[in-house]
């Protein structure tokens, strides 16, 4: 066996538009006459993959990244045939298996025991393989007790983890990961990771798609980029993952233009900044840096102390950590009509990577917001990055480590 | 070929899900699996009533109730493997949209599940026969290649209707309906031999008239089928089943695009 695993070569996907759910004969006759007329036109259509090609060799572990609707999915999908080119060619050498979605072909009517057979058979195995692992199938899910239980009773957090079960039991060539190591609690999310970092030392191919770039670093030898349809980069992580971050964190910039508060509002945001120390606009600060969130403010009639608040996100938007006026107390310059507030952090403990922040004017109790800019400004970090496994998430507090040497009586 | 040997390679599969079609249809009903005589068995009663009681339509010499049952029973295996081979891939949308596996695999198994309805429904057509003290004969294990030829069939039916489906949801709600005038173009509730004989070369064109009237020689009358019939209606089931299955795999490469 070659040592390719996977290859694309100039592989295209195009999918047609389409204003319903479905096409009834109708549709379709107006549509021909359509075309007939001369009046279909590429609007459409819409290219999911535009001439992509790559190689990916057996071990590798790949994490494919790219915003949302960039076509990894339509990707994934081609790798596990689910769908096929409409143009190009692409090949897969030894048993794939997906990940894609745990647990689509479950019955809510039949057993967990039942399932697993019934799953494990839709993913290609037999019923011996089935047989031989059932006891490990249903040990990895933590589901023993209802195993013979009827799956609609079950949680969907059980569902869950019977599917990931099933699917990680295949033991392909070729696996396929879609964001399900998202799924499950804390403890079971470190089982799957666990199970996949087994799967790489067992030299399986594995193609990992995921938002959360710690676990893309964490775990690819090699990351795929794909934006809008094409390969936008491929190599090794580190550098994949921060020309992407940078190219996300660039229209993030273009974007923050918001509408207007509704002009009944008492008091509003006219504007967020992101300085340093000296009073500069930054757009990424380095780890352990002083800086500063800068607020300014409208007001249209007088405000009974407004709390200002900022939140920051990690670059999916989860709020990671968010600070208001009222916790410091803060009073406003009475009788202005406009002014600026600025939290000032002292220093700055983000873990490399991009993130955003939200900046919102309360009423005093803070039950209701005067102003909310969403993700107005996103900055990026350099400093401690997850992919050293140094550190992990997106804090890295002062802090020391000690060795605690008993006292000894003398 | 290589489709057979695929089948044969999958037929884990199709077992799984013909079991899961059989365990999903039954649970949480309270007559289970005595629906698969009910629905027959209504039929056979209300059409006595029209056909026998009401007025009389000639019955080949045997009583009315078992002359429309040997029929009604491989009609409802023909008609609910088609209602629902038809509709297999939409109903089983989530798994085609997400996983690969060859698709007619649900075609299988809905035939399967169809077939083990059949088995039950036929235990009352036995009793029938002791009822009526109507002799078998040897000639009814020809049913089983007669069977055979209406699952072909049936196969070729539903490979074309189930693609055509995915993409035009009007055939779902085409069909029952069609079945319907099916079964009154098809010797059901009465005999071939009331088919006039200028209509009677088009009416033929219909494999289920062959392979219907085929169930009653051997079941009912000890009498060979009749093989000209036979063989037509295996040459028309061959054609649709290579022409079908062509289809089917061709527009089964976009089902997950569409569906």
């Amino acid at each position: 066996m070659s040592n390719l695993a996977i290859r694309f070569d100039s592989v295209s996907k195009k999918y047609r538009l389409r204003h319903g759910w479905y096409l009834s004969i109708i549709d379709e006759i107006a549509r021909l006459a359509n075309r007939t007329a001369g009046r279909s036109s590429d609007a459409d259509y819409f290219w999911a993959l535009k001439d992509v090609s790559f190689e990916i060799d057996h071990g590798d572990t790949v994490g494919l990244i790219g915003s949302n609707g960039a076509g990894k999915s339509t990707a994934l999908k081609i790798l596990s045939r689910v769908t096929v080119p409409t143009s190009g060619s692409f090949q897969t050498n030894g048993r794939v298996g997906a990940l894609i979605e745990v647990g689509a072909g479950f019955h809510p009517d039949l057993s967990g025991r039942e399932n697993v057979y019934l799953n494990g058979a839709i993913m290609g195995m037999r019923k011996r393989e089935i047989d031989a692992k059932f006891d490990q199938i249903v040990a990895f899910s933590e589901v023993e007790k209802f195993i013979d239980t009827p799956l609609k009773f079950y949680s969907s957090g059980m569902m869950v983890r019977l599917g990931f079960a099933v699917a990680a039991h295949i033991e392909p060539d070729i696996l396929l990961v879609d964001e399900v190591l998202a799924v499950g609690d804390t403890a079971f999310q470190a089982k799957c990771l666990n199970k996949i970092a087994e799967l790489k030392q067992q030299n399986k191919t594995i193609v990992l798609v995921s938002h959360t770039m710690p676990s893309i670093l964490q775990h690819s030898s090699r990351v795929l980029w794909i934006d809008k349809g094409t390969v936008r980069a491929f190599g090794d992580p580190e550098s994949t993952v921060e020309q992407y971050l940078k190219h996300v964190h660039q229209q993030g910039a273009s974007g923050t233009a918001e509408p207007a508060a509704a002009t009944e509002s008492p008091i509003r945001i006219a504007g967020i900044s992101l300085l340093d120390a000296t009073g500069h606009v930054r757009d990424s600060l380095a780890y352990g840096e002083e800086a500063m969130v800068e607020i300014a403010y409208e007001l249209a009639q007088p405000v009974d102390d407004p709390v200002f608040s900022v939140t920051f996100h990690d670059i999916r938007g989860v709020p990671l950590g968010g600070l208001t006026s009222r916790l410091d107390g803060l009073a406003l310059e009475a009788g202005a009509r406009q002014g600026t507030v600025r939290l000032v952090l002292a220093p700055v403990l983000f873990t490399r990577g991009t993130y955003g922040i939200t900046a919102a004017i309360y009423d005093k109790p803070i039950q209701r917001y005067y102003d909310m800019r969403a993700h107005a400004v996103s900055f990026m970090v350099d400093g401690p990055s997850v992919a050293t496994r140094e550190v992990s998430g997106h804090f890295v507090f002062p802090h020391r480590w000690e060795v605690v040497v008993p006292e000894r009586a003398a | 070929m290589n489709a057979l040997i695929e089948l044969a390679q999958h037929r884990h599969l199709i077992m799984s899900f013909a079991r899961r079609d059989i365990r999903a249809k039954y649970k949480q009903t309270f007559f289970g699996a005595a629906w698969a005589i009910i629905q027959p068995a209504s039929l056979m009663i209300v059409f006595t009533l029209v056909f026998s009681v009401f007025n009389r339509v000639e019955s080949e010499g045997v009583p009315y109730p078992i002359f429309a049952y040997s029929a009604l029973i491989f009609w409802t295996c023909f008609a609910a493997s088609v209602t629902q081979g038809t509709i297999a891939m939409t109903a089983n949308a989530s798994l085609v949209r997400k996983i690969w596996f060859p698709r007619e695999t649900l075609l299988f198994a809905i035939m399967i599940s169809a077939l083990i309805d059949l088995l039950v429904a036929s235990v009352v057509l036995a009793g029938m026969f002791i009822w009526y003290g109507v002799p078998l004969h040897w000639t009814a294990f020809w049913v089983v290649p007669i069977l055979l030829l209406q699952l072909l069939f049936t196969f070729a039916v539903v490979l074309v209707t189930s693609a055509a489906h995915v993409h035009f949801r009007d055939i779902g709600h085409a069909i029952p309906l069609m079945l319907q005038l099916w079964m009154f173009a098809s010797p059901i509730v009465y005999p071939l031999a009331s088919v006039p004989a200028w209509l009677k070369p088009y009416y033929m064109l219909n494999p289920m008239a062959g392979i219907i009237d085929s169930y009653r020689r051997v079941l009912l009358h000890g009498e060979a089928p009749d093989f000209g019939y036979l063989t037509a209606a295996l040459l028309v089931a061959l054609a649709c089943v290579w022409l079908g299955y062509l289809l089917f795999k061709k527009a089964e490469r976009t089902f997950a695009d569409v569906i």
